[in-house]
């Protein structure tokens, strides 16, 4: 049997992952309710993470959900259990490319790393891709070259 | 933090002395893909020793570089690049570095500055390159031309560690850069002095017991 993620979601009580998906074979499309149990606002969201995707009763519905998506969703259920707000929790993942991140401290780093995840994984190419090539060589210097605004407004060094 | 050069008690940096083996420094901001572009390029080899006391991952990678087998150790940070600053003992006997800025990101193109800065305070004559990682998010970056690297005439490589674009390419050009400086031996007594002057930099910092812990680090390797 063959399911298609659609959209997933959390609900606060009791704190649960929500997936809507299709059934490939009856092309409905349902919802799934998988609490999430043993979860308190100490938990490793990652591990919690990882264990929902594995659990038998759910991976398959699962298995074309990412990860930090999962782990995403977590961390919003867990930052609802420490009092926060959802406007909070979505923020913390939004990047901004002009934030300095070498100031956040472990938890907002992990938060904005796991969003860069997001486009890392859908970018990715595995070993186990058939078309993988270990050493993959593009050569860029020659073709053009317009002058990048990052080195203007310069201090030494641009 | 321990205050003084070497004295990573899991780690003997002296054995970087010999021919077989090379050190090889990543720096830059946090998560513009440091640990990724590593976990790309060794592959299954990947298996990172963490030593979180120092805020430091090590991969161990035997290469053959020309003709000869190398022990090749790459430093990555593990957070200690939100000090700003590494400690002295992250850049001792390093024969080559890796800076990588991530291309969405400017403030990570223009904290290169700092960090190339810090670098040559303790290691001015080792090779280095500039490294612009995820260029897969837009390959339209790869049509900048991005002046830090070039006009400290270093060598430029675009890469995307998610999808493998130039990773081993800058990986083995590296490789062989570090262990091209190790040779060279009019570099060498440039290195000799560079130790002794850190050293001697570290002392008048230091208190006596920290040198103590210095010398002692020299002893049998654990890692």
């Amino acid at each position: 049997m063959s399911y298609e993620a659609k959209r997933c979601g959390v609900q606060f009580s009791p704190p649960s992952i929500v997936l809507f998906y299709e059934d490939k074979e009856t092309k409905h499309v349902r919802k799934r309710v998988m609490p999430v149990r043993n979860f308190s606002k100490y938990s490793d969201y990652s591990m919690a993470a990882e264990r929902l995707k594995n659990n038998p009763r759910h991976r398959d519905y699962l298995e074309n959900v990412p990860q930090s998506q999962l782990e995403k969703l977590h961390i919003i259920l867990r930052d609802h259990m420490e009092g926060l707000s959802l406007e909070h929790s979505l923020a913390s993942f939004r990047l901004d490319p002009d934030e300095d991140l070498n100031k956040l401290d472990d938890d907002e780093l992990a938060r904005k790393k796991g969003q860069m995840d997001e486009l890392f994984e859908k970018n990715r190419r595995r070993k186990d891709d058939p078309d993988f090539v270990y050493d993959v060589e593009m050569d860029f210097g020659k073709t053009t070259q317009e002058k990048c605004s990052w080195d203007e407004e310069s201090d030494d060094g641009f | 933090m321990a205050g003084d050069i070497g004295s990573i008690p899991e780690l003997d940096q002296k054995k970087y002395d010999s021919d077989e083996q090379v050190k090889i420094i990543c720096l830059g901001d946090s998560a513009v893909g440091k640990s990724k572009l590593m976990e790309r390029f060794l592959m299954d080899e990947y298996r990172p020793q963490q030593l979180s006391t120092y805020a430091l991952t090590l991969y161990k990678h035997t290469a053959t570089v020309g003709n000869k087998t190398v022990a090749v150790d790459f430093w990555d940070t593990a957070g200690q690049e939100r000090f700003q600053s590494m400690h002295p003992s992250y850049y001792h006997k390093a024969h080559a570095c890796i800076m990588v800025f991530d291309v969405q990101r400017k403030i990570t193109y223009k904290n290169l500055a700092g960090w190339y800065k810090e670098l040559r305070e303790y290691r001015p004559e080792i090779p280095c390159c500039v490294v612009a990682n995820k260029i897969d998010a837009d390959l339209k970056v790869t049509e900048r031309s991005f002046n830090f690297g070039k006009k400290q005439g270093l060598p430029f490589y675009f890469v995307s560690a998610a999808d493998g674009t130039n990773v081993v390419k800058m990986f083995r050009e590296m490789m062989k850069r570090a262990v091209d400086y190790k040779q060279n031996p009019s570099d060498f007594m440039d290195e000799v002095m560079q130790e002794l002057e850190n050293f001697d930099l570290e002392k008048k910092e230091g208190n006596s017991e920290a040198d103590e812990d210095a010398l002692k680090a020299e002893s049998p390797e654990v890692v």
